[in-house]
């Protein structure tokens, strides 16, 4: 009996003690809706970066707030908020009073979902994602951090050129919002005075779906549902009528058919050369330096990732030249024989704290890559500081257009470098990270990082040493890792700081300041 | 047998190409040996029986969702477990146990990835093993028997980090429940189920997918079910013993390995393992026992198709009196 009861409830115990544990593992930034720290009433005079004004695009004027046709949509409005239903209140609550966060996370969780590289055949060649075959296999695209830093820089571009014209018409038209209007709507979230002719979220809505339908075109079916859902919470939200929606996706479509023009002849379709041109690339820099990166996978990768990615059109750079880095070290230098010591001292002396930040920053394949991780922290900034959607789309477009710099600028030293890895010139040399399909110098982390901390350092100065502590940390990750050499992560940051400039100095004459 | 035992306490994480595999292959080990939380032998009181097992672990395939594949990016991969534990014989009905296997990971030369591997002390297991039921039924004897478990990772080792990781570096707690028919000609047929809860592992990283985003370093280990059949018989007046197991292990959950990516710990893992193990207490050496094992996964998802061979030396004395109790033990 005594036996007995000592193993009851030992059993109780321990399937209490973990039932009891489980945790809420957060899917999206969590965040209460908040009221705007400003409304930016002169955000529709900034000056955007895709059309010359906000005035460019055109919306048909609203009707007067007395018409029937306005009455009517907002007795249907009350119909339609007095049935909602329990699936409604969650997504109003997920979509939140800050859209740019939510659609910048569905990028990167797409980012995540298709940033898998694809596999040998069995016959030890390698088929490549065609976006003219996205079923594939493998499927289109693969989202390698160049992709993925141009992904979000269209997108997060689109999104504010498409808010500076909502906000152009918005207080052109001043048409309030219809919880302004009528006492017994109550809106969902924190009131404000923005008008509500065009909605700015509906603009949000449409151009995000359509830019990231042409980024990732299997996912249809998925975006036009966040769509719908998105589109159904602005009205259900109380804060916008019908019409507002209808001239916001119009604001939507001409932008993002704007931005995909833009896209379509940026010179990513060419990024991927066929063999002979990698080749090619590779004796010019042999014949350069006397080195040359070599792929050591198993069967070999014939081509490195996106050789081309360096000739991909700028936003803020006239010539990608103009930033490119100073050459690395030769093999028999001082400086080279001093970083191979130092690899093999962290490669022998491996540390808890090396390998937390090897991984924290790591961001390898099947996540949102290194421009996604600094987009994720950017949506906690602009929560942190109760952003609007305008200047949330601000901030994104500064930071990923500098972020796709910055990976242009990597490439273009990547290939004309074409310096080898660690794993490459340290024989026998084994890593904790896994060492990427392209060359050593330099490293994309720390560009990337560099520049985005640079434009986070900008816009949010209360973070300027945080961010900067970061980029240096991402930086020398890849060092913990094994993958890059020092002056792949020191050089890089310089290079990504240097980048970051041309856009910040863009974004300092726009009028948003 | 084997497998049962290794796989009450700790391991299983069905995620990675070869954590599963360890795991198997640790109880294997372990319960190669006797006495193991997952069969139905009992300790009499005060002995305690010492277990010092080694297995080798190696796979060069595994299943992606369920597809059985290569990849030279890690090409063969090696897991060396050496595994202590210990059974003490606490009451007639009652038995208690402890281990921690250390584990070494490594890929076979040349491959792709020129991952550095691990090696380090896995998991700490304890349990206690309920004997509830004893009697003739027929010409045999039936038992019936219930362990709890509980585990937990001994070291900061990384779990996420796959295949190379130790274990899927989780807490578990296990429930066990054994029945035994054994006739007086020395054969005899056993039954495990079980289940396993798993908690959360900690990734050093705060991102990863699973079927859509998550945002946090938590990682959640999926439970899974256990269960074993096994076939044996005793030799040599009760020295010799042979035994044909299989080893079913299946998750309740989790996500499928990804194209050629790598395993993680929120994988859904099933695999089917059959194993033969002999255990032999040689008459002349008081209290020694030797027992060998070969275990083979034959189907699985999300788990590498690894075959594990392993020897271990057993140990049994009363530890009050200091003398031999080994006849009693089995």
């Amino acid at each position: 009996m005594r036996n007995k009861s000592a193993i009851l409830i030992i059993i109780i115990c321990g399937v209490v003690a973990f039932v009891s544990c489980e945790k809420d593992l957060h899917t999206y930034l969590k965040y209460k809706d908040y009221s705007y720290s400003r409304a930016d009433e002169n955000g529709g005079t900034w000056q955007p970066i895709l059309i010359d004004e906000g005035a460019a695009i055109n919306i048909d004027e609203p009707e007067d707030i007395s018409s029937d046709s306005y009455q009517a949509e907002i007795s249907a409005l009350k119909v339609s908020m007095n049935e909602i239903d329990t699936s409604q209140k969650k997504a109003l609550a997920y979509w939140g009073n800050n859209a740019v966060v939510r659609w910048n996370e569905i990028a990167l969780e797409l980012i995540a979902k298709y940033n898998l590289i694809p596999g040998p055949n069995d016959d030890g060649t390698y088929t490549l994602p065609n976006p003219s075959n996205p079923n594939g296999p493998p499927s289109f695209p693969f989202a390698h951090p160049p992709y993925a830093s141009r992904a979000l820089a269209y997108l997060s571009v689109a999104q504010f050129d498409g808010l500076i014209s909502a906000w152009h018409h918005k207080y052109l038209y001043n048409r309030a919002a219809p919880y302004q209007q009528d006492n017994s709507i109550t809106f969902a979230y924190e009131p404000n005075d923005i008008p509500s002719y065009p909605s700015d979220g509906a603009v949000l809505a449409r151009v995000s779906k359509k830019v990231l339908l042409a980024m990732f075109p299997l996912e249809g079916d998925y975006l036009q549902k966040m769509e719908d859902e998105h589109l159904e919470s602005l009205l259900l939200s109380g804060g916008n009528v019908p019409s507002d929606i209808v001239s916001g996706i119009t604001i939507g479509d001409e932008i993002s058919t704007i931005a995909l023009a833009r896209a379509g002849n940026d010179g990513m379709k060419n990024a991927q050369t066929p063999k002979a041109i990698s080749d090619s690339i590779k004796a010019a820099a042999f014949e350069r330096f006397g080195w040359q990166w070599d792929n050591l996978e198993v069967p070999i990768r014939p081509v490195g990732l996106t050789p081309l990615f360096g000739k991909v059109s700028m936003w803020n750079i006239a010539n990608v030249e103009d930033v490119r880095p100073i050459p690395p070290p030769v093999f028999d230098s001082e400086a080279f024989t001093r970083d191979v010591a130092i690899l093999k001292d962290h490669a022998d002396n491996m540390t808890e704290e090396k390998r937390r930040i090897a991984n924290f920053w790591q961001d390898g394949l099947g996540t949102y890559t290194p421009p996604g991780h600094w987009n994720r922290f950017t949506n906690e900034f602009m929560v942190e500081n109760k952003m609007n959607p305008l200047r949330s789309a601000r901030t994104m477009a500064y930071l990923n257009m500098a972020v796709m710099d910055a990976g242009i600028s990597c490439w273009d030293a990547k290939y004309y470098y074409h310096y080898p890895r660690p794993i490459q010139l340290i024989d026998g040399f084994k890593t904790i990270a896994g060492t990427p399909n392209f060359p050593s110098y330099t490293s994309g982390h720390s560009v990337f990082s560099a520049a985005a901390s640079e434009v986070l350092a900008y816009i949010f100065p209360e973070k300027a040493t945080l961010v900067r502590g970061w980029a240096e940390e991402a930086a020398i990750s890849r060092v913990y890792g094994g993958i890059h050499w020092t002056f792949d992560a020191t050089v890089g940051t310089d290079q990504g700081r240097e980048v970051a400039k041309f856009t910040i100095d863009v974004a300092k004459l726009d009028g948003a300041n | 047998m084997t497998a049962l035992l290794l796989s009450l306490f700790r391991y299983k994480r069905k995620a990675q190409i070869d954590l599963n595999i360890l795991i198997v292959f640790l109880f294997t080990a372990v319960l190669s040996i006797g006495q193991t939380p997952t069969d139905a032998l009992m300790m009499p009181p005060k002995n305690i029986c010492i277990l010092l097992s080694y297995d080798y672990g190696h796979f060069d395939r595994y299943w992606e969702g369920d597809n059985l594949r290569s990849n030279e990016t890690i090409a063969s991969v090696n897991r060396t477990t050496i595994l202590p534990m210990a059974a003490v014989g606490i009451f007639d009905d009652l038995n208690f146990y402890i281990g921690l296997p250390y584990v070494k990971t490594k890929s076979s030369e040349p491959n792709g990835g020129k991952f550095e591997g691990a090696n380090d002390f896995q998991d700490f297991m304890v349990a206690l093993k309920y004997k509830a039921l004893e009697k003739s039924v027929g010409s045999g004897r039936l038992s019936l028997l219930t362990t709890v478990g509980y585990s937990t990772p001994a070291t900061n080792y990384l779990s996420d980090y796959m295949p190379y990781s130790l274990g899927f570096g989780a807490p578990e707690f296990s429930l066990r429940g054994i029945a035994q028919y054994q006739l007086s000609n020395g054969f005899y047929v056993r039954g495990m189920a079980s289940h396993l809860w798993r908690g959360y592992t900690e990734a050093e990283r705060d991102y990863y997918y699973n079927n859509g985003s998550f945002y946090t370093s938590l990682m959640d280990v999926p439970n899974a079910w256990n269960f074993e059949g096994v076939l044996g018989k005793w030799f040599m007046n009760n020295a010799l013993k042979l035994e044909l197991n299989y080893t079913g292990l299946k998750s309740t959950s989790g996500d499928n390995i990804r194209a050629y990516n790598a395993a993680q710990p929120s994988n859904k893992v099933k695999f089917d393992r059959l194993g033969i193990s002999l255990q032999y207490y040689p008459p002349s050496l008081n209290g020694l026992g030797v027992v060998g094992y070969y275990t083979n996964v034959v189907n699985g998802l999300n788990t590498a198709k690894i075959s594990n061979v392993g020897l271990g030396l057993t140990y049994q004395f009363n530890f009050i009196k200091n003398t031999n109790n080994e006849q009693n033990a089995q």
